[in-house]
């Protein structure tokens, strides 16, 4: 339910409480080891989000995402068919990566090593001297790896298991159809920044699931969060979906507006108004899906967060706050830039204090942390990688 | 030869060498290089016709701005940078500007961006 009252109760959700309230083992959060394991767990066997349909309108579009935590540099094409094809960034003759470039529009990719050509569907279409080989082009393809939407964004999974799950699958359908409803699945333009971080993939993302740090991290950048009926800004309502988690976003009523944060939201919610976005309840649901990418579903400034592993303490943000049309306005792009900029204030202010957390536990000092009622999705996380990293421990012990 | 902000907006004349920027990362970057009496100089003049500039700039299609517009556009949007710092971040701003160095703007809108 999202029926906010001035009367504020913080959510209790029993399916939270099944997780346990114990305390959760230290070393997940910065052990080699540990990571090691989650990369093949986790990584190698999840749908995990590069990118949006927005950045890939017309035939022969492409991008490239390097996914570290795999070493996998990956190549996603919209085909002349209107398909999307990812592949792996690596010619079959000798492995050399064949694009540079982060993104643009090409009917064909080359090589730069021999001249290998390839089509947007991955199909070897020339090779200098190719009849000098023992194989046949057809079986000289680009690496094909699986490539699905939802709401939008774009996954990709490298699990190479008979086994793996579609991606509404792993989403499961009703989340998914939610995920579907969301604002993602019609915005076309983005801003994006992104950032380093010298901590953990969990740690970091966990920040962003908690507002327990909010009133003592963000006391003005995030002062609108927060009020006196709900002094730490805790969500309405928790849900579990499997793997994924979601939290449904208090808002102040009687938030304190500046004069040009009343402008800035004033103009966005008359561009929200007049492109149909509901601006009641339901559009402050925040989505996690699992292992790394969440997603705030506002009216006015709605933005997806991606942790990428790096290392067991290094990772790398990617933050997109999407918009629903071009800027054809100077109110427009004035309430946008506005708006990123406000976000990118209140990340900025997270980073140092997650570092700041990664140097202690990596000091090896604890052998615990915890989790209160209200880091539940914490601690859902935490839950969701100990499970898949047991199951994998076995499952190569057998 | 053109007017350099239009009629209405002199008042910002002053401030077009400085905070009239075509890249948003450049705007990011203005308010966190620049200190207290150059952003509060800006905000001072700007915050009263912030309203009036963009009221005006709507009645023009943006692909049509001659270069007096697409100045008064330009001093718009390093007003909303400016003004995160004034209204929000107020005697925080110049330490916050050290953490937001790490979150590097990479696309806006239009394209990517570069630095």
């Amino acid at each position: 339910m999202n029926n906010q009252s001035s009367a504020f109760q913080p959510a209790q959700n029993p399916d939270g409480l099944a997780l346990g309230t114990g305390p959760i083992p230290a070393k997940p959060y910065y052990c080699p080891e540990y990571f090691d394991l989650e990369r093949e767990a986790i990584f190698r066997r999840s749908w995990l989000q590069v990118g949006h349909v927005c950045e890939l309108l017309q035939p022969g579009d492409f991008i490239r995402r390097e996914i570290e935590v795999l070493g996998a540099s990956i190549l996603i094409m919209r085909h002349k068919d209107g398909s999307l094809r990812a592949f792996h960034n690596a010619c079959p003759h000798r492995g050399t990566q064949i694009v540079k470039e982060e993104g643009g529009r090409k009917s064909r990719f080359s090589c730069p090593y021999h001249m290998w050509t390839f089509g947007t569907d991955g199909a070897l279409i020339s090779a200098p001297d190719f009849d000098k080989f023992y194989v046949e082009k057809a079986d000289c393809g680009l690496k094909a790896i699986d490539v699905d939407v939802c709401g939008g964004m774009i996954f990709v999974n490298l699990d190479k298991r008979p086994e793996r799950q579609s991606l509404r699958q792993y989403l499961g359908e009703d989340f998914a159809e939610k995920i579907d409803a969301s604002i993602f699945s019609r915005v076309t333009h983005f801003h994006e920044y992104t950032y380093e971080i010298a901590a953990n993939w969990k740690l970091t993302y966990d920040n962003f699931q908690e507002n327990y740090h909010l009133r003592f991290i963000h006391p003005k950048s995030g002062a609108a969060a927060s009020g006196k009926d709900n002094p730490f800004g805790y969500p309405i309502d928790y849900g579990f979906h499997g793997q994924h988690r979601t939290q449904s976003i208090w808002s102040n009523p009687e938030p304190e507006i500046t004069p040009t944060q009343s402008l800035a939201f004033g103009r966005a919610m008359q561009f929200a108004a007049q492109d149909g976005v509901d601006q009641g309840v339901g559009t402050k649901q925040y989505f996690a899906l699992f292992p790394n990418i969440f997603m705030f579903c506002s009216a006015i400034q709605p933005f997806s967060h991606t942790v990428y592993p790096i290392a067991a303490n290094q990772s790398r943000g990617v933050i997109r706050v999407y918009w629903i049309g071009p800027d054809d306005s100077a109110s427009k792009r004035f309430a946008r830039e506005y708006l990123m900029a406000t976000a990118r204030d209140i990340h900025a202010e997270d980073r140092n204090v997650i570092e700041a957390g990664q140097r202690g536990l990596s000091s090896g000092a604890l052998d615990h942390i915890h989790f209160m009622e209200q880091e539940v999705l914490c601690r859902h996380l935490m839950t969701q990688v100990s499970n898949a990293v047991e199951a994998y421990k076995e499952e190569i012990e057998q | 030869m053109s007017a350099v902000l239009p009629q209405g907006f002199e008042a910002l004349e002053p401030y077009v060498g400085h905070w009239a920027a075509e890249s948003i990362a450049v705007r990011a970057e203005l308010r966190g290089t620049s200190n207290i009496a150059e952003r509060t100089a800006f905000y001072d003049v700007a915050a009263p016709l912030a309203v009036s500039a963009l009221d005006y700039l709507d009645t023009r299609a943006m692909a049509h701005f001659d270069a007096s517009d697409k100045r008064l556009m330009e001093l718009m949007l390093s007003f909303a940078h400016v003004s995160i710092a004034i209204e929000i971040q107020r005697e925080d701003e110049e330490a916050h500007a050290l953490a937001r160095n790490s979150m590097r703007i990479t696309f806006e809108p239009s394209g990517r961006v570069f630095d």
